[in-house]
């Protein structure tokens, strides 16, 4: 289990940085979230990344890296309801220049997969970037215990516990059941199963599988985002064009600097003030320090 | 004498084998290439349909109208016409199956080839007769036993999805035995062909083709002999061929070898008796004569042949019996009223004209991306069996996509660009509020909606009030259908997380290609577009 060693190293470190307050202090100095805007998504995702200290902060040589990204539409990117495929581009670089053995890109899509890999750019990017692009392949689903307060246990593609460490990257879009879609909801795509059931408890559900996943790094992207008739739009009069990224590593911050961007308060999204009820995260975006760039 | 087999026609032989591989590899090739490889317009992966004289005439004669695709058969009609029936015997994919097929039988001992001389021959002629008379009366039967379309329906709907159920079991093997990583490579492999694997008539299809090919068992190449109605077509067409049997009769030993190992029964031997329209030219009998007796000169004047052995009276016997038979195909009730379940692919003719074109070939079963065209049984009438109806429970109509409409080799799908298909309506949503679950649990859902591709949703949300049996009070939202933006591409239904019978299901009513089955009033319609707020 790399992943059950890797959280005890996390264990391990955190109790090491304790007792070593010179270190404490200088992790101390990175932001919380970074929030980069700018034109070109490629500069924007890596100034985010440096801003949070750099991408040797999350990957160390040898990981096997996954980064999930939304493909789960049929769309281009310009319609923005997939991630942008350069944002997912960079980010398989970035792992990869940090010394990542390997870099996984894959996602359970709601259309059929091959379309919206090819269609979204992102299958044709991540490969060139050199990421191994997967389809999420039936035989390497199995039913696990995912110790939820709500979902016990449910079928997840395997892919995402073999891998050493996970960057979330989400696409930031409306929804009409959780309002809005961004990083917490990105986990249905790890899923098998009948998934549309698990609308009936839409936030619960999200908040385990987040906790579950729990990934390294969360990277919001914000450069298009679907401000009506979301999660899949349709027409370009649908999308916003933001110019933004997100970073961080607390997953639930990400997702409540993202609901800013469609003017509302975070505590205003029932799943983010559950998750911030429960203990996953910082929703008081006063309380966290946040980063704002522009490049 | 010299006793020597000919190395000539050996050679020849040899050719026509390699000649037919190639383009059944060719065929395969197609074949597996008519799916979503990436690009929004697909190219002509149809093309051999449009080799086919017969289907070329067939659609011409039952629909009255000239498609221009169809030209290509001309070259067909000038080979045949030419060289006989060398389609049959270097080309045709199904004909290249029977054959490997019957020498397997024949390696096997199962077959044992004999000089059969009965008269059954002539089926096929009167199964073409039958076909093209119904064809007067715009019935159109070819799409049934032409043999591309024959092929290319068994191999999409059954063989295909069979062996991609058996490579899949092959796959699962694999993990078991933990070589996952050859596993793996293959399971991405697989994905990438994108083959539908789920029909409802697989095993009924599928049955058919096995049975045609077990005919083998009594003689070779049995279909092609006996029933192809295409063969058949072409074999009238190469009388004046120019391409002649001979056997030197100082030669010849009269060992019979040549008619036990006809794959036509095209009865080489003695020359008179040789069947030109039979012929395919497969030049097995000239490579297997003992003593290079057999050959095949170029001959400009053709000599007395023998013809088609029909007799008259069977011939008016089999066009009265076509001319009868089509009210008995046209008694359905389909033709009253549209069946809710009769969901036709985007760009579908309306149904009368469709009947006349659809060929019933599979094409846009194969090339759908979701796997949602299937073939129909009764749904259509008995005419329209085994052509494409839309089944939202297996698959859904991918917005973005009008790759059926590009490979349909007839028209009978009209050709339309993705932004044509998106404002083409199938039909239409309903929600069963009986089933449906904030109807009737007053819990969330939204799944419908969230799926709805159009943009604004065809599919609302309003909030309903829920009394549950315990008497408390729920208010959840729940999905409405507006009629106008739905164009009943059926992925609500076949999302929607209630399995058995989903809550919301799409019917035929409203399609854009029909007048008659309709909802509104035209008038009415006129007057709620006006109304309709912007959203």
């Amino acid at each position: 289990m790399k992943r059950r060693d890797f959280f005890k190293n996390i264990a391990f470190g955190s109790l090491v940085l304790n007792l070593s307050p010179a270190l404490l202090a200088e992790e101390k100095n990175f932001p919380d979230l970074a929030l980069v805007q700018g034109e070109s998504p490629e500069l924007i995702t890596r100034k985010a990344i440096a801003s949070l200290g750099g991408i040797e902060r999350f990957v160390s040589k040898g990981d096997v890296i996954l980064v999930k990204p939304n493909i789960g539409w049929d769309r281009t990117p310009k319609q923005a309801a997939c991630t942008n495929p350069n944002v997912v581009k960079t980010l398989v670089e970035l792992s990869l220049e940090a010394g990542a053995k390997e870099v996984k890109v894959i996602d359970n899509p709601c259309n059929q997969a091959k379309r919206t890999y090819i269609r979204s750019g992102i299958a044709e990017a991540a490969k060139k970037a050199g990421a191994k692009v997967l389809f999420p392949n039936p035989h390497r689903l199995k039913k696990i215990p995912l110790k939820g307060e709500w979902l016990k246990e449910w079928e997840v593609y395997t892919d995402f516990i073999e891998v050493d460490k996970i960057i979330n990257v989400p696409i930031a879009k409306t929804h009409s059941l959780s309002r809005l879609t961004m990083g917490m909801k990105n986990w249905l795509g790890a899923l098998g199963g009948n998934r549309s059931q698990l609308h009936q408890k839409l936030d619960q559900v999200m908040i385990d599988l987040a906790a579950f996943f729990k990934p390294c790094l969360s990277v919001l992207d914000a450069y298009r985002i679907l401000i009506r008739n979301g999660p899949q739009g349709g027409r370009l009069s649908d999308v916003k064009l933001y110019k933004t990224v997100v970073a961080g590593i607390d997953y639930v911050a990400v997702d409540a600097l993202g609901t800013t961007f469609f003017g509302i308060n975070p505590s205003e999204m029932p799943f983010l003030r559950l998750a911030h009820q429960k203990g996953h995260g910082e929703i008081n975006l006063e309380k966290l320090k946040i980063e704002k760039r522009t490049v | 004498m010299k006793k020597e087999q000919s190395k000539k026609y050996r050679f020849i032989q040899i050719l026509r084998i390699l000649s037919q591989t190639i383009f059944f590899l060719l065929f395969i090739y197609l074949f597996l290439g008519t799916h979503f490889t990436g690009e929004d317009y697909i190219g002509r992966v149809e093309i051999f349909f449009h080799f086919d004289p017969l289907l070329a005439l067939a659609t011409f004669i039952a629909s009255r109208t000239v498609l221009a695709s169809f030209a290509l058969a001309a070259i067909t009609i000038v080979i045949t016409f030419v060289l006989g029936r060398v389609v049959c015997g270097w080309v045709c994919p199904l004909g290249s199956v029977h054959q490997f097929i019957s020498f397997i039988f024949k390696k096997t001992k199962l077959l044992k080839p004999k000089n059969a001389q009965d008269n059954h021959l002539v089926w096929k002629y009167y199964l073409l007769i039958f076909i093209l008379v119904g064809t007067l009366f715009s019935l159109d039967l070819i799409g049934i036993f032409d043999p591309l379309s024959l092929l290319y329906r068994s191999f999409t709907v059954a063989i295909f999805p069979a062996l991609s159920y058996g490579f899949e079991a092959f796959v699962g093997f694999l993990y078991q035995i933990n070589i996952s990583s050859l596993g793996d490579t293959l399971a991405q492999f697989f994905e990438n062909l994108a083959l539908n694997s789920t029909f409802r008539q697989g095993f009924f299809i599928g049955t058919i083709f096995i049975g045609i090919l077990l005919l083998n068992l009594t003689r070779e190449r049995f279909w092609c002999r006996y029933l192809c109605p295409l063969g058949a077509f072409l074999g009238l067409l190469s009388r004046w061929n120019v391409v002649k049997l001979k056997i030197d009769s100082q030669k010849c030993i009269k060992c019979d070898l040549c008619n036990i190992h006809c794959q036509t029964q095209a009865s080489p031997f003695p020359e008179e008796k040789w069947k030109s329209s039979e012929c395919v030219y497969c030049y097995t009998c000239s490579s297997i004569c003992p003593t290079s007796a057999i050959g095949f000169p170029l001959e400009s004047t053709p000599e007395k042949i023998e013809k088609v052995n029909l007799s008259r009276r069977k011939l008016i016997f089999t066009s009265l019996l076509a001319a009868f038979a089509v009210p008995f195909f046209r008694i359905s009730p389909a033709s009253k009223r549209s069946s809710p379940k009769l969901i036709r692919p985007p760009g579908a003719l309306p149904e009368e004209k469709f009947l006349q074109k659809c060929v019933k070939c599979g094409e846009c079963m194969k090339a759908c991306p979701t796997n949602a065209l299937q073939p129909a049984l009764a749904e259509a009438g008995p005419e329209g069996i085994w052509t494409p109806i839309l089944v939202p429970k297996i698959g859904y109509c991918e917005y973005y996509c009008s790759l059926c409409t590009q490979v349909c080799p007839t028209g009978a799908i009209k050709e339309l660009t993705i932004e044509e298909k998106t404002q083409v309506k199938i039909g239409l949503a309903w929600v069963d509020k009986d089933r449906c679950i904030p109807y009737n649990l007053g819990t969330p859902c939204i799944v419908c909606e969230e799926h709805c591709p159009t943009s604004p949703k065809a599919i609302k949300l309003v909030r309903i009030e829920v009394m549950l049996p315990d008497g408390t009070i729920k208010t959840p939202v729940a999905p409405v259908i507006n009629t106008d933006l739905c164009i009943g591409c059926g992925i609500c239904e076949n999302k929607c997380p209630v399995m058995d019978k989903p809550a919301i299901y799409v019917t035929s009513i409203g399609e854009s290609r029909s007048e008659q089955n309709q909802l509104f009033l035209p008038l009415l319609k006129e007057d709620s577009k006006t109304s309709t707020e912007p959203f």
